[in-house]
This record gives structure tokens, C-alpha cells and sequence, in this order.
């Protein structure tokens, strides 16, 4: 008899965490509890979470949490890093939080190149409240606030990391991912993580997440969903990786 | 002195559904009543919680502090009734679900208790899915002040829509209530301990030569993630245990398996572990 497969940077205390069956979300903080982990920074790491379902997670670490107001953990993380140089800060927000009404701050903050990590949950839909419209949700996709179909005039999805690409500096590094995908999701968030421990500049990793709650789909159809139809829309990979990281 | 009733348990189990049926048959009864359901942040897999209030007189405020009456239908209710404990509350609870670890922590509180097997009476008799009807029943013998028929009629109002679709249902959800009245006739507080069920010991570990395979029955959602990524196919729903959440439980011919750890990876839960040499 062993211990359950939980990263060391997990706190035992809150397992089972309060995420809904195959949440993508879950998986994806497994995967960064383990680049935590494999990096051994788990004593200088200040993780912040944002509202929505992001902030379930704040119990879920053995790490210093905070949480924020909604759309805010950015500028808090930027404000600690700069009190706090040492402090390796992650960003841990959802596509509403960052991409909505936070959107300011990570443009800005991508801009100015500060050396912290953000980490963007996206699912397509505003989770936590049941599922509405967000800015990632695909062209015809149904939500609670969209029953059609999200069609042109709510606007065309939101591709964060190639907006991001055009403002930011050449040492920042910047990649999408997909929780279902361990291996190279774990590499993008050690890389990312490995950005700001260099001092090098803003690191941001989108992650594709399933949610087959509020997509109303089982889990092979919402595997299927997250891996072809939104990577479709959102393509894979590192859109920025300065030299010395890859 | 107005009644006081907390009832908690897993989300889905049907606790809001008896809340409301006593509710129902409180106000039939000519009293007064205040319910109110209190949701986690949870959208699954959380705890609900209602507090009831039944009173002859205007009652001024919906929440309270300690209850006369508290209800546990699982084991992960008991912390969040433990602070609503009174000296002479009296604890309702599933002997057949609530395990013996959770019940040690409120053991030394309580002086009344009724325990009524509802899922073991459940599963024999009826289906699970009259199990909370059978805690009603516990909860009705000891609410005098209600008007027993009343009970029932308020059962039949609730559940009126789903008796019109399967008509069946209307005998099993009465069957289960009287079920639940009867073993409180036989519950005898002098010769039965309070006492639950131990933890379910079932087979976890599987192994090979250089190979084992480990599962995790108290963290497994069952969301089948594990199922769909295994390369060869050998993970599988087992029919017989179920986790936590009373979802189903994968299980491994380890024969076949080739310690490719891709269900350990994909796990959101960490609740696989297969360790290869």
C-alpha cells in the first residue's frame, strides 16, 4: 500500500479537491503542482488565483496562496514581485479573468515584460456561474447565454497568446497548452516558470481545459472537443520561447 | 420552543427534497416554518446543508446556531454539523453509510441519537434512490407536533410531476417512508452503540512481476478520464464498488497492462498509481 499519485506540492488536507469529474482545471494544477515540484522552488512561490472556478484551487497547494478580486491577481502579482524580487509569482486565472475583465492588466503587464508567470485556464465558457458566453468560446458553440450558437456579431473568439506575441519583448515566453497532453504541458509550465526564476521577463501559458459540466458532454466527447475542434481555433505550441530556454 | 432541524449530506442524495416534504407538511399542520438550503460553491460533489425551522410562533430569523435536531445522510456531513451540536440535540444518522472514523470526532457530544440503516433498507428492499425517504421516515417519528398523515400527503405533492410520469415510484417512496417509521420502533438507544460502518475494504492493489497498479476508491470521481487514454485497453468500470462520490470505480487486467502510466498522468485526481521496476 503506497500514497495516492499527488505531487509533493499538493496539501493533502483538502483531497478530494472540489472539482467537478475530468475538469481539465484540475488536471492542469496537477501538472504545475509537479514543475513546482521538479523545479524545487516550492518554498519561494507565491500562488495567486482569481474568481471563477480558479478559485477553488486556493486550498490546493502546500504553496503561499492568495486570492483576489476578479481580473486582479496580475497587478497583485506584479505588485508582490516588485516588493519581493526573490519570489517566484504565479498568476493563476480563468479565460474570463484574463481575458475579459482583466484583459488591461495582462496586455499591460505583457507590455511592460514584468517577471512573473500567469497561467490562463481556458474552457471556453464562464464555468463557475453555469456556463455563459466568454471571450473563448468557439463560433456556433452553445451556452446558457448563447442558445443559438455563439455567432459573429458576440465577436470572433479570443486568441490571447498571439495577441500577446505582438506587444511583448523577445526574452518573454509565451505558449499554448492543453491539460490532457501531460508531458508537454509540463515542459511549457517548467519553461515558463524557468522564465521569471532567470529574471528573464513575462511568461504566460493558456491552457485548453475540458469542462464537461457546462459542455454538457461525457468525457470521451469532451476529450474529443478540447483536442480537435478547439485546437482548430487555438493551435498548439510555443508562440515565443527565448533562445537560451529551448 | 421552536424546532430546530439541520439536515446535511452529498449533494444529489435528496436532502433538499425531505427538507422540503417536512416543510410542506409543517405548514399543513398550521405551523410556522422557515427552510432554507444552503449550497457550497460546489457545483458537484459538495455538501448541502438546510436549516428547518418549525414553530408555533413568527420565526424572526432563518439561520441559527445550534439545532435541536441534526441529520447526517454521509459521512463528509458530520463536520459541518459538528458545531451545530446542543447537549441534548438529538443525531439522526445512516448506520449503514457513516463510517466509524468520521463518528469518533462528535462521539463525545452526543447524548441522543437514532440510527436507521436507510441505504442498507434501501438497497434490499427498494432502490437507492428512495434512501433519503427512509431517513424521512426516521425524521417524521420523532416530529410529534406534525400531523403524521400530513406527511404524506406533502410526499405526494412533492413528488406529484414524477408520479404522473412513472407512477411506480408513488408505492416505492411510501414503502421506503414506512420503512423508515418501523425502524425507529425497533431502535433501542440502551442496547445499540453509536456506531457506523467500517471504511469498505475492497481490492485495491494489483500487481505483476515488474509491474503494479494501485487505486484510490476515497479520491476517485470516476470521471473515466483514465479509461479513454489507455493505449491497450485493459482499464474498465468494475460493477460491484463504486468511490466516494458513489460514482463507478476503474479497475485494471493487470495481464494486459503495460505500465505505460498514461492513466496515472491523465488522473486529475491523483488517484492512480502504477509503479514499474
Amino acid at each position: 500500500m503506497s500514497e495516492p499519485a499527488f505531487p509533493s506540492t499538493w496539501n493533502k488536507e483538502s483531497k478530494p479537491h472540489k472539482f467537478c469529474p475530468g475538469c481539465g482545471q484540475s488536471l492542469a494544477l496537477k501538472i504545475l503542482g509537479v514543475a513546482i515540484q521538479e523545479l524545487k522552488i516550492q518554498n519561494e512561490v507565491l500562488f495567486a488565483t482569481d474568481i471563477g472556478c480558479s478559485l477553488l484551487s486556493w486550498d490546493m497547494f502546500n504553496l503561499e496562496s492568495v486570492q483576489t478580486h476578479h481580473g486582479r491577481t496580475i497587478p497583485l502579482v506584479r505588485g508582490f514581485k516588485l516588493a519581493r524580487p526573490e519570489t517566484i509569482v504565479i498568476g493563476f486565472i480563468g479565460d474570463g479573468g484574463g481575458y475579459a475583465i482583466g484583459a488591461q492588466h495582462l496586455l499591460n503587464s505583457a507590455t511592460g515584460n514584468d517577471k512573473i508567470t500567469v497561467i490562463l485556464i481556458n474552457n471556453a465558457n464562464y464555468a463557475m456561474t453555469g456556463g455563459q458566453l466568454a471571450p473563448t468560446t468557439l463560433l456556433g458553440q452553445k451556452t446558457t447565454t448563447t442558445p443559438l450558437g455563439r455567432k459573429i456579431v458576440q465577436g470572433h473568439p479570443f486568441k490571447g497568446p498571439e495577441m500577446l506575441k505582438e506587444v511583448s519583448f523577445e526574452s518573454a515566453y509565451l505558449a499554448r497548452g492543453i491539460a490532457s497532453n501531460y508531458q508537454e504541458l509540463l515542459k511549457m509550465f517548467k519553461k515558463a516558470l524557468q522564465n521569471q526564476i532567470d529574471g528573464r521577463g513575462f511568461s504566460f501559458v493558456e491552457v485548453l481545459a475540458m469542462c464537461p459540466v457546462n459542455w454538457h458532454l461525457d468525457a470521451q466527447e469532451s476529450l474529443d472537443f478540447s483536442e480537435k475542434e478547439m485546437t482548430k481555433i487555438y493551435p498548439l505550441g510555443e508562440l515565443k520561447c527565448p533562445e537560451k530556454l529551448s | 420552543m421552536p424546532r430546530k432541524i439541520i439536515l446535511a449530506g452529498e449533494g444529489g442524495q435528496g436532502i433538499q427534497t425531505v427538507a422540503k416534504i417536512i416543510a410542506l407538511a409543517a405548514i399543513k399542520s398550521g405551523k410556522n416554518v422557515t427552510f432554507l438550503p444552503s449550497f457550497g460553491v460546489e457545483q458537484r460533489g459538495g455538501v448541502s446543508i438546510v436549516f428547518l425551522q418549525i414553530s408555533d410562533k413568527p420565526i424572526l430569523y432563518p439561520r441559527f446556531a445550534k439545532a435541536n435536531i441534526l441529520v447526517a445522510f454521509s459521512s463528509r456531513a458530520i463536520s459541518p454539523l459538528k458545531k451545530f451540536l446542543e447537549e441534548n440535540s438529538l443525531f439522526i444518522y445512516d448506520n449503514s453509510v457513516v463510517e466509524n472514523k468520521f463518528l469518533e470526532k462528535i462521539k463525545g457530544q452526543i447524548k441522543n441519537y437514532l440510527a436507521i440503516p436507510a441505504q442498507k433498507i434501501g438497497r434490499e428492499r427498494f432502490t437507492t434512490k428512495v434512501v433519503n425517504m427512509v431517513m424521512l421516515g426516521g425524521m417524521a417519528a420523532n416530529l410529534k407536533e406534525i400531523n403524521f398523515q400530513e406527511f404524506e400527503n406533502a410526499l405526494l405533492e412533492e413528488l406529484a410531476e414524477k408520479i404522473k410520469e412513472k407512477p411506480e415510484i408513488k408505492d416505492l417512496n411510501l414503502g421506503a417512508f414506512k420503512a423508515g417509521l418501523e425502524e425507529v420502533e425497533k431502535f433501542d438507544q440502551e442496547t445499540q452503540p453509536l456506531e457506523g460502518v467500517a471504511p469498505a475494504s475492497f481490492k485495491c492493489f494489483f500487481e505483476k512481476e515488474n509491474l503494479s497498479w494501485e487505486r484510490f476508491p476515497e479520491y476517485c470521481k470516476g470521471c473515466g478520464l483514465c479509461l479513454l487514454k489507455c493505449p491497450v485497453k485493459c482499464l474498465s468500470f468494475e460493477k460491484e464498488n463504486v468511490g466516494f462520490l458513489g460514482m463507478p470505480l476503474p479497475t485494471v487486467e493487470i495481464e494486459k497492462c503495460l505500465g505505460c502510466k498514461q492513466c496515472m498522468e491523465i488522473c486529475p485526481e491523483g488517484a492512480i498509481r502504477v509503479e514499474k521496476q
